[in-house]
Order: structure tokens, then sequence, then C-alpha cells
């Protein structure tokens, strides 16, 4: 099995309040987590905001809890689209160049799901995500985030399907064992929950380190510059080759 | 409705009970023990005990030592050095420390020779060893199991499977872990894990050793041929089992009104008895100490004694890739492997063994 990741801290405008989500994060098993950061897309040129630098956050990462490996710190951007011209689901599925297609839980869903799009998404790696704390904080989200899941895991069989937190505060979170439980309410099997914490968002974030390379096989890296000694012996190889 | 019959469905868990003698030819107690090789806590409880005995106290106390070793690379555990001077004389026990065995990779050196590699798939792929998928993968497989016979590499250090071996864990992906090693040796022995490690940091410690001593305890009545429980005569072995976890937690047993934590209640019938001693080694623990353990119990009953039986319970490690001999093991929402004896003052004795989901039936 992978390890535990959480894809979903929101980023707020408090550093300190970051950290400490980070630090609970750790303390609560998780080996990888994704600072997100949300925009809403505006017609117009938008100027996104740098996102936080790990560097900036913490000068030692905290230790993940029962291991000795420091927790691994991601960072990710998500776009939120209202408008339905622009691009829906059904789009976002099959064309969008995307890793993970959120499932709003703020409101009943107002369109269903239809299984070819979903398919082609699950064939081309993208992965669904359910978030997790607003049904904690509130108890109509509860029933709008139990009914969408339910909805999803009738077409989508629970197949690349995640779990993630959304949370802003360090109270938010909860374990991965306890996330993998909840995925059962959702309507997901035992090993498909336990998946949809590790598994699954170690597939997603492959697929997005593979959007750089060619297929998922080649990748391109810096090289260093070469320092002035080489310089000189180019010359010579060249030589050499001639006279050969 | 699929969701609502998959919540109420309780996890996957196993308990096999068996009753049988000390003394018959064909007891299998010592080889249950023998084979069960990582041992996380031992604890034992004796009704009607004030007080124990010097040879127990002992033998409590000389539970040995066990060593710890920071970032030890894997390749010093297939040298023909470690082989020869810990592996064939003696039985050499293994286990990474800190490491789950459901999210990453987890190493064990069983005392027959075998070390046993639990991967996840990156490893697996990144090492060229060749393994078979866990037997406890969902709808991709994420983990795979390597097994390396050390005594093979010994016999024929020349061999391709030698070679490749070391080339794997020297050269292509040199894996280092925080180990746990004990060591019990047969005869005389010159070098200790100490001296041979010393390029590593190693540190030996001792097993935790948590001894009390309760009173006014409800115990249930059982009966040495009734594995079952007679109604109104005798107690069952399952219930006798959640009994003993509840006294172990202290849980109240009384299930009061104003208790909000537990609503356990002991089985009947039960006696109360006026003192009981329990004890607790918790560590790295060989098995050949709990044989020994286990044998002086046995004599705990040589002399009369108000109690009718003991018991002698086992746990192993959550996070083992192996439960009894080779059978994987795997951690679903809870990693629990372990064993109890309930020892009978005419020399009966009955054995639970549990396992948790993702663990095959225990021999």
């Amino acid at each position: 099995m992978a390890v535990f990741a959480d894809l979903d801290l929101r980023a707020g405008s408090d550093l300190k309040a970051l950290r400490g989500l980070v630090e609970n994060a750790a303390h609560l098993g998780y080996s990888v987590v994704a600072i997100n950061h949300v925009v809403e897309f505006k017609e117009k040129k938008q100027e996104i905001e740098k996102p936080v630098a790990v560097s900036e956050l913490f000068t030692t990462l905290p230790m993940v809890q029962g291991k000795s490996r420091p927790i691994k710190v991601l960072t990710r951007l998500t776009i939120i689209v209202s408008d339905p011209s622009h691009c829906n689901v059904l789009v976002a599925c099959t064309h969008l160049d995307v890793d993970l297609v959120c499932i709003t839980v703020t409101e009943k869903l107002p369109f269903y799901f239809k299984r070819p799009p979903i398919n082609v998404a699950v064939d081309r790696g993208v992965c669904f995500e359910l978030v997790y704390s607003p049904a904690i904080k509130d108890s109509t989200m509860r029933r709008y985030t139990i009914s969408n899941a339910l909805n999803l895991m009738q077409v989508c069989k629970g197949k690349n399907v995640i779990i993630s937190s959304a949370a802003e505060r360090p109270l938010e979170i909860r374990g991965p064992y306890d996330v993998a439980n909840l995925g059962l309410l959702f309507g997901l099997s035992e090993s498909d929950a336990k998946a949809a914490v590790s598994t699954n968002c170690r597939a997603a974030l492959l697929h997005g380190e593979t959007r750089k390379t060619a297929f998922g096989i080649i990748s391109t890296v810096k090289k260093p510059r070469p320092s002035e000694a080489d310089e000189d012996s180019l010359p010579a190889c060249k030589k050499a080759k001639c006279e050969g | 409705m699929a969701t609502l019959r998959r919540l109420r469905e309780v996890p996957r868990h196993l308990l096999v009970c068996e009753k049988s003698n000390f003394g018959h030819d064909k007891s299998r107690h010592r080889h249950l023990v023998e084979t069960h090789y990582h041992n996380y806590r031992v604890s034992f409880l004796i009704p009607e005990c004030g007080i124990l005995s010097k040879e127990l106290k002992n033998l409590v106390m000389e539970t040995g030592p066990y060593y710890f070793v920071k970032n030890l690379p894997l390749h010093e555990l297939i040298t023909q050095e470690f082989i020869n001077t810990f592996v064939k004389k003696g039985s050499c026990y293994a286990l990474t420390h800190n490491t789950n065995i459901d999210e990453d990779n987890t190493v064990a050196l069983l005392p027959n020779g075998k070390l046993i590699l639990s991967l996840d798939k990156d490893t697996y792929e990144e090492t060229g060893l060749q393994g078979r998928p866990s037997q406890y993968s969902g709808r991709k497989v994420m983990k795979f199991i390597v097994s390396i016979d050390l005594m093979d590499l010994s016999f024929n250090p020349n061999s391709k499977k030698c070679e490749r071996v070391s080339w794997s864990f020297k050269e292509k992906k040199p894996l280092k872990f925080d180990f746990l090693l004990a060591w019990h040796h047969t005869g005389a022995e010159e070098s200790t894990m100490m001296s041979y490690f010393s390029n590593y940091r190693i540190q030996e410690l001792q097993p935790k050793i948590a001894l009390s001593t309760v009173t006014e305890l409800q115990c249930p009545v059982l009966r040495s041929g009734a594995l079952r429980g007679e109604p109104e005569a005798a107690c069952s072995a399952p219930e006798l089992l959640d009994w003993l976890g509840a006294v172990f937690s202290r849980a109240d047993l009384t299930n009061e009104p104003h208790s909000f934590v537990s609503t356990y209640c002991c089985p009947q019938p039960s006696t109360v008895v006026a003192r009981a001693y329990l004890c607790t080694i918790t560590g790295f623990i060989l098995p050949e100490k709990i044989c020994l353990l286990l044998e002086q119990l046995c004599h705990y009953f040589d002399e009369p004694k108000l109690a009718p039986w003991v018991t002698l319970s086992v746990q192993g490690f959550a996070d083992s890739p192996v439960s009894w001999r080779e059978n994987e093991h795997g951690f679903r929402k809870g990693g629990e492997h372990l064993y109890n004896f309930v020892i009978f003052n005419n020399q009966d004795y009955w054995l639970q063994m549990a396992v948790g989901a993702n663990d095959d039936c225990p021999p």
C-alpha cells in the first residue's frame, strides 16, 4: 500500500495556522500533504498568487508520527469554474488536462453523473475528490456530502476516488484510518476506502508529474552548467575526431 | 442497500481455540510458541497470588536484552560474516522499527535464515529482485513480498542469485532501516551484537516490566474439558479472552450505571478472588524465553495452590510481515496477531490464537 496522503489543506493568509495544520497532519500519520490554493476562474487575464514556499513555512519539516521520515509538503492549485458554458463536468472529465475533479458538497448537485464521461475520466487517470471537513462543521453539508458521494459511487463504482480534508484549522483534520472509515459511509468498500487515502492519492500525484514528461516515460532534467576547466577539454576532443 | 449492509459488518477476525494437555505427545504448544517469531508483549495473570516465586521473578527479569540499530544498511545482513556468526549459531531475529506494514517497506529476519522483505511497488521495481505480490492487495497490487534464503546464499556464495542480491542491496537500491535485533545463542558465544555492529549506532535495551497486584477481582469459572463453556457451570474460551483483555486494560468489570467508558460485565458464573498478580513484559522478546516462562508456569501447580488456572498471553508486533511461520501478516484496520494459554492445575491447557483482517488462519 502507499503512504497516507491528504491532498487538500486550505491555504489561508495566516502562515502560523498553516504551520499548525501541517504539524497536526504529521502527528496524525499523514506522510504527504498538499497545500491547496483556490482561485476563481475569471474571463480576463488574472494574476494567480505565488504559492507558499515550503522553506518559508518550516526550517525543518515535522516528523511523521511512528516513522523516521519527515512529512512531504506539496502545493496544489484549484480552479473553480462557475459558468457552465465554459466547461462542465463532462468536458472536464474528457478533455481538460487536470488531475483531480472535485465534487462540491455545499449544495445538492444540479446534474447527475453519466457513466460514459466518468469512464473516460477513469481511463485517463483523472481522480474524483470528496472533501469531508464541511461535513464536520455543519449538518446540512453532511447530508449533501453523503448524498453527492453516493451518487458518484453508483456510477464510478469506487474507482479513482480520493477523500481529503479541505481543512483550514488543525481541528478539522482527521486521522487516516478514521477517514478510511468515513469512506465506508460514502459507499466505498473497505479496501477501496483505504485506497482512497493512500493508493489513489499516489496515483493522482504521479499523474500530475507525468504531465511534464512524454507519455510518463521520458523526462528532462536541467543539466548543471559545466565549469571553465571542462570547456578547455572540448576542443581537444573535436580535434581528435577530425584526425581519426 | 449495499452500503448499509457493509456498515453493519464487523471487521473480519478469526479466533481459533483448542485444548490439550502438556503431557500429551502430540501437543503443539512448543511448536506454536517457537514459530511465532516477533513478540511485542508477554503478560501473565495468576489468581490468588500476592508475590511471585523466586524462579518466576528471575525469569521475568532475564527476558534478555534486545538491540536497536539505527540506519543499518540491508547488505550488512547478507554478508557471509553475519550469517556465520549469528544466523548459523543459534536463532537470530530482526525486525525493522518505525515502519508501518501497510505503508512502508518492512524487513524481517526469521531464525530459519529467511530474510523477508515486504516492499511497496516503487521499491520492489527498483531493487530488481524476484518476489510475489502480497495476498492482501486491493484493486491494484501495491505490495510485494521478497523472500531470500540466507542459508542458501551462504552455501553457494558465488551463485548468480547471491551476486544479484548483493548487487541489488549494495548498488542498485541501497536500503537502510532502523532494526530491532535479538539473538538466542546456542553454546559459548564469542562475539556479541554490540561489538559486531559497533560501526553503527547500536543500543542494548532491556524489556520494560510492569508488575502489579489487583484485589477483589471477579474471575470467570472455567472447566478444562469444556472449551465452549457449560450453561450455569463454566464460561467459554472466547468469554475468557474478552475478560482477560478487560482486566489488562484496567476496565471496570461491573457495568456500573455511572461508568461512561465501559459497559463490560464479567461473564457468569464467576467468583471473586482476593488478590491476583499481573505482569506485563514489553520489548522484542525471544520465543525461547517465552517457552521457558510457559514451562515455569506449568510448574506453578507442582505444589497445591488455590488458583484454578493461570494465563499467559503473547501479542505480536502489528507491523511484522509474518505472523506464524511464514504466513503473511497485513494491517487493515488493526494488525493484531496474538495467542493466549490458559494453564489448568491438572496440566490441561487451552490455547487461543487470534488474528485480524489481513491474515491467514493460524496454524
